[in-house]
């Protein structure tokens, strides 16, 4: 019934474009109880990320974490995903689009595709490019786990076609396929098209046309890719063989340097050399050289600075600050040769490189361009959605949204910020608001097997000729029948196929069988189609087990068929003999409070409440102070003019108002406890300290961060120092102030970016230019100095610092080992000496006010109380760490526990709502559930056995086991990640591990080595 | 007698090896059909008791298969197999049975050209080190009760 309520245009987003920011939306809306239909106009979705070989700061492979998203959107049941796909026009307001759009043929049905490969093995010309080096991968599937899994045709390319129709054996080639037109109706749309890369062709004096050894970045992740066109060997495009020497020169089509360049910072160019310099050296050969030429190293996101210090300290990756003049291949030379002046010199050097790396960066593509004509958007002058300080992701029409690098640059964090964030706001204009039922689908009930002796049933694909043409299904099946304890074993074609799927259903119904095992593909994509379909005819879903006959035999030993089917017969066996091991197994639910709690009453705190109150959750918003507002009700303006203070306080008085927000303020919090969804806070409130009690499903911290106030450069000691917090308020209270002024100086990185506090704050480098522009715009003949070590102005907010350039504020670079020197100077002036590199001399300013930069620091002693409280990981400065830095920055690595501004990091007013937009998108997945669901695969204690020895408590990677008031190892089911290290410890074998019991998988030892020892 | 062909046992977990198996698949990458894979949560839940008992059901080698260090989905199960698989070997060189026969192996879920190769490597060494005892005494057995 739920299902039908769900597929309502008023319950349903259209979301443009499947990269991750897309993926992220898209999930969290179906999540959410909300129906999706994702359109992108590439063949697969994933986006940029799936050409990637590993992200930062991780080092991980992609793959590897991108996959298990993918491949959970392929198959929420809310989600429609239409590829190849266009939006045409759009007619429509918020609440009810109804929008156009166009798909082109792919000449594949793709409901009957099983992506064999077939079709590519026999007619590689209809193979389009990919992106990559040599540009033709073997499959038209951009990666090897693209979702949708089908293939796609070439028609232009392809010369005998009734050939290529009779290759197909599941005759799922459509050659007489055609465009096809559709309308979508919808609530609100989202918009993540993501960006093109910066094309280098046009810049003749990087020799990026001419010389193969010349790569963009992300020709060069495509190298290092295991999935790429040298499979994952560095090896140099021109002769095959491994650089020793590779050079990577930063900013290329950023920053407005060369011809065609956009005037931005593309945000993620420095981190990404960074990490492919890495890379490199890391997996290859350390021995390898490599070196960065950049302008400013932009690395400003979270921990991202301890970054860069690895790369040049663990890695010895070499930085140099210039713009080279040119890359040039002189002829009968080897290498590539690099001339630049380094910094400090009046000679040009000349350098040889084998590798050449541009790091080009993001625009924003034609047909997002045109795509934003068609809904009416308005764009700025780069071809970015406009957006405001307040609304980061709400575009200039109500109702449509935006995500990602359409928004502005930025790298793969912020960007699955953005997409829950975006959610969010598009949940927010839907009528229906999405409730989820209990159960998706409407089972029988299941039947109950105890006490009945196995009854198995086998059923084998041939899955065409992924399996058949390789393996005798057939006697395979026969062989099959002979294992004892087999009823039935049976070939059943496309085992996946809807069909097959009934017939399995049937077979078990009239059998009554009570154990299935299914010899075909990977229990990785497949198990829970099959668990739905042994469900469907009353079994419990975990009496399924698989034999994985296809990735890891016919696939794998198609030149050995004889030893093939030899295996295949053990891994038959070898499934029936754990299959007879299976239990039924319950996953375990329990009701969801629908409340949630927010700590921190800031901009964050507040943002995050009234999003979910307006979703109809209860909220208490618990603040620590005496009222609400935060460090932003310090605050008066951003770098784009608007007016925090008055933001700020309609905040508070929205919060005031709704009737969903239970405010508590003088709260703090000393006890919790309860499992993710059912939670019990305890807290002290008021000046009388009283103890209060809130019962909620989901924790959400904005607790904030604190301005930092370092001893240093006479601040505190003298009345002309002030930090650019003061400057802010100073500006807008007293421009008389102001327009007296003669020399301004501000010091960059003052208690940042050092020794004590290693990280970057972020916000320090666009807070200077927004005050230096306002100096300069009231008092045009003052003179301001930023003295700075890296401008740091990232995104758009380089157009600002390139004005204020432009406006006469003097920017001046300082080395970390030659800071300026200040001292008290005359008549309330203060001294300032600093060298400037351009001449190459030491300057001394009289300042009639000195700004320090300043930036934010954790909260260390409250954070500290709330992580020992809430049991919650810090980064090493005393920032909450997310579950997963790349993909889950919101989430809290404690289930039901997310984080919302500058509790996380330091960031801006914008991104701080961003960030709790996005929070409320997280806990929303989680509050539309009526149940919690604990899932099967726990570890259990038998109490009997139990010796109380601890092992297990120290084992747990979670820290769940522990000994309880009868004396023996409890594990919370709710809290258990079901990974067994506990059950692998346990030396009484008192632990088992559901899905994974010790008899089942002996069982299959046994069945293997059976034939053996008879 | 015909020629040695080992039994080979990999405990591959779900979220690296098992998927770079299946990459491996995917990409049509031959290896030996000696190598079974049994499918684990972590490599971490790989119990000393699994080990033993692929050994004395005649196993000529075994390895856990884990994810990359730092990469473990739970953590450092990987690790903790590693330690389990390192305290093993000594063990399997006491009672004879040599503990190269068992090995740990880290690979991400994008490695299956890896994975390829490690199963080819792995049954190449074990071919050379011949049938492990408990093998052979089985197969003797075997034929007596034959004869």
């Amino acid at each position: 019934m739920s299902y039908q309520l769900d597929n309502k245009p008023d319950n349903r987003v259209l979301v443009v474009g499947g990269g991750m920011g897309g993926i992220r939306t898209m999930l969290d809306l179906a999540e959410s109880g909300h129906s999706v239909v994702l359109v992108d106009s590439a063949r697969s979705i994933g986006g940029l990320m799936t050409q990637l070989d590993r992200t930062f700061p991780t080092n991980n492979c992609d793959l590897c974490t991108l996959s298990p998203h993918l491949s959970q959107s392929g198959r929420q049941e809310r989600i429609e995903l239409l590829t190849m796909t266009q939006i045409t026009g759009m007619e429509g307001e918020r609440g009810a689009f109804s929008v156009t759009v166009k798909t082109a043929p792919r000449y594949i049905d793709m409901e009957k595709c099983t992506a064999c490969g077939e079709c590519f093995k026999h007619f590689p010309d209809c193979v389009r490019f990919t992106p990559g080096l040599d540009h033709r991968a073997p499959t038209c599937m951009r990666y090897p786990q693209a979702i949708p899994q089908a293939y796609s045709v070439d028609m232009a390319a392809c010369k005998d076609l009734q050939a290529l129709v009779d290759i197909c054996p599941a005759k799922a080639i459509v050659p007489d396929d055609t465009e096809k037109t559709r309308t979508i109706e919808c609530g609100s749309i989202v918009l993540a098209p993501g960006a093109e890369v910066f094309d280098p062709k046009g810049l003749d004096y990087l020799g990026y046309s001419s010389q193969p050894d010349i790569v963009t970045s992300l020709e060069y992740e495509r190298i290092l890719s295991a999935s790429g066109p040298t499979s994952g060997q560095l090896v140099r495009p021109s002769d095959k063989k491994q650089p020793q020497k590779i050079a990577w020169i930063q900013c290329i089509g950023s920053r407005g340097i060369q011809k065609g360049a956009q005037s931005y910072c593309s945000s993620a160019c420095c981190m990404f050399a960074l990490k492919e310099a890495m890379v490199t050296k890391e997996r290859f050969q350390d021995s390898i050289e490599a070196t960065i030429f950049y302008m400013d190293m932009r690395t400003f996101g979270k921990d991202y600075e301890l970054y860069l210090q690895q790369a040049k300290e663990r890695f010895g990756v070499r930085l140099v600050r210039c713009r080279p003049h040119s890359v040039v291949h002189k002829q009968g030379a080897q290498g590539l040769e690099i001339q630049y002046l380094p910094e400090g010199q009046a000679q040009q050097v000349c350098e040889e490189f084998d590798m050449v790396v541009l790091s080009t960066g993001f625009l924003v593509g034609q047909q997002t361009r045109e795509m934003a004509n068609i809904l009416g958007i308005d764009l700025d002058s780069h071809g970015f959605a406009k957006t405001g300080s307040f609304t980061p992701v709400a575009t200039s029409k109500p109702g449509i949204y935006v995500a990602g690098l359409f928004e502005s640059p930025k790298d793969i964090p912020e960007t699955m910020v953005q997409g829950s964030a975006a959610a969010c706001m598009a949940a927010g204009d839907l009528s229906a608001k999405g409730i989820l039922s209990g159960q998706e689908e409407e089972f029988p009930p299941e039947r109950d097997i105890s006490g009945e002796e196995p009854r198995v049933g086998v059923f084998l694909c041939d899955c065409g000729e992924n399996i058949g043409g390789v393996l005798d299904v057939q006697k395979l099946a026969d062989y099959a029948q002979s294992l004892p304890g087999v009823v039935v074993a049976q070939s059943v074609g496309h085992g996946c196929s809807s069909q097959s799927m009934e017939r399995i259903t049937s077979i078990v119904e009239s059998e009554k069988l009570n154990r299935v095992v299914i010899g075909g593909c990977s229990p990785r994509t497949h198990e829970k189609r099959f668990q739905d379909t042994i469900r469907k005819a009353g079994l419990n879903p975990y009496l399924l087990e698989m034999a994985n006959i296809r990735d890891q035999i016919t696939w794998v030993h198609a030149a050995e068929p004889e030893l093939a089917a030899k295996k295949a017969q053990s891994l038959i066996r070898m499934a029936v003999g754990a299959a007879k091991m299976a239990r039924p197994l319950a996953d375990s639910t329990l009701p969801m409070n629908k409340n949630a709690l927010v700590v921190g009453g800031g901009v964050a705190g507040m943002t995050t409440a009234l999003e979910l109150a307006r979703h109809g959750h209860k909220v208490y918003l618990a603040e620590r102070s005496a009222k609400l507002g935060g460090n932003a009700a310090k605050l008066r303006k951003t770098l784009e003019g608007e007016d925090v203070r008055a933001f700020v306080n309609g905040l508070v008085e929205k919060v005031k108002a709704s009737e969903n927000i239970s405010v508590i303020t003088g709260a703090i919090i000393v006890d919790h406890s309860g499992i993710p969804g059912m939670f019990k806070t305890g807290m002290q409130v008021g000046p009388q300290m009283f103890y209060r009690q809130v019962e909620h499903g989901v924790t959400v911290l904005a607790t904030g961060a604190l301005g930092n106030h370092p001893d240093q450069y006479l601040l505190g000691k003298s009345d002309s120092v002030i930090t650019q917090l003061e400057m802010d308020s100073l500006i807008e209270d007293k421009p008389e102030k102001v327009k007296s002024w003669s020399n301004v100086v501000m010091i960059q990185c003052v208690g940042s970016r050092s020794p004590e506090n290693p990280n970057c704050s972020r916000i320090c480098c666009q807070a200077a230019v927004k005050n230096a522009l306002r100096i300069v715009e009231i008092n045009p003949d003052a003179r301001v100095f930023v003295l700075y070590r890296d401008m740091r102005t990232f995104g758009l907010s380089e157009d600002y610092y390139q004005e204020a350039r432009q406006k006469g504020v003097f920017f001046v670079r300082y080395s970390q080992d030659a800071p300026p020197k200040v001292d008290q100077g005359q008549d309330g002036c203060v001294k300032v000496v600093f060298n400037e590199p351009v001449i190459g001399a030491d300057l001394e300013v009289e300042a009639d006010c000195l700004c320090l930069s300043t930036g934010l620091v954790a909260d260390d002693e409250n954070n500290e109380d709330l992580a020992l409280i809430f049991k919650l990981p810090r980064t090493k400065d005393g920032f909450f760490l997310e579950d997963h830095v790349k993909l889950r920055p919101v989430d809290l690595p404690v289930p039901g526990f997310f984080v919302a501004g500058t509790a996380h990091s330091p960031k801006n007013i914008r991104d701080s709502i961003a960030q709790a937009q996005a929070a409320a998108s997280r806990a929303r997945t989680m509050l539309a559930a009526n149940e919690i669901s604990t899932g099967a695969a726990v570890a259990k204690v038998d109490g009997q056995k139990c010796a109380a020895c601890l092992i297990c408590v120290r084992a747990c990677p979670f820290g769940v086991p522990f000994i309880n008031a009868e004396g023996y190892s409890q594990i919370d089911p709710a809290r258990c990640r079901g990974c067994g290290v506990c059950a692998a410890a346990c030396p009484a074998k008192a632990i088992q591990l559901m899905q994974f019991e010790d008899d089942r998988i002996l069982a299959k030892l046994e069945s293997l080595f059976e034939r053996m020892v008879a | 007698m015909e020629k040695f062909e080992p039994v080979i046992v990999a405990f591959c977990c779900h979220y690296c090896a098992y998927t770079a198996a299946d990459m491996a698949g995917s990409q049509r990458l031959d290896y030996p059909p000696n190598v079974k894979i049994i499918r684990v949560p972590c490599s971490g839940k790989v119990d000393a008791i699994h080990i033993l008992k692929a050994f004395e059901r005649g196993a000529d080698g075994v390895y856990v298969a884990g994810c990359l260090e730092g990469d473990c989905h739970f953590k450092n199960g990987n690790l903790k197999a590693e330690k389990q698989v390192q305290y093993l070997r000594k063990s399997l060189d006491e009672i004879g049975i040599g503990g190269d026969r068992l090995e740990m192996v880290f690979m991400s879920a994008g490695m299956g050209e890896f994975f390829a190769r490690k199963a080819k490597e792995m049954t190449e060494k074990i071919r050379e080190l011949g049938p492990s005892p408990v093998h052979t005494q089985l197969e003797q057995q075997a034929r007596q009760k034959a004869s």
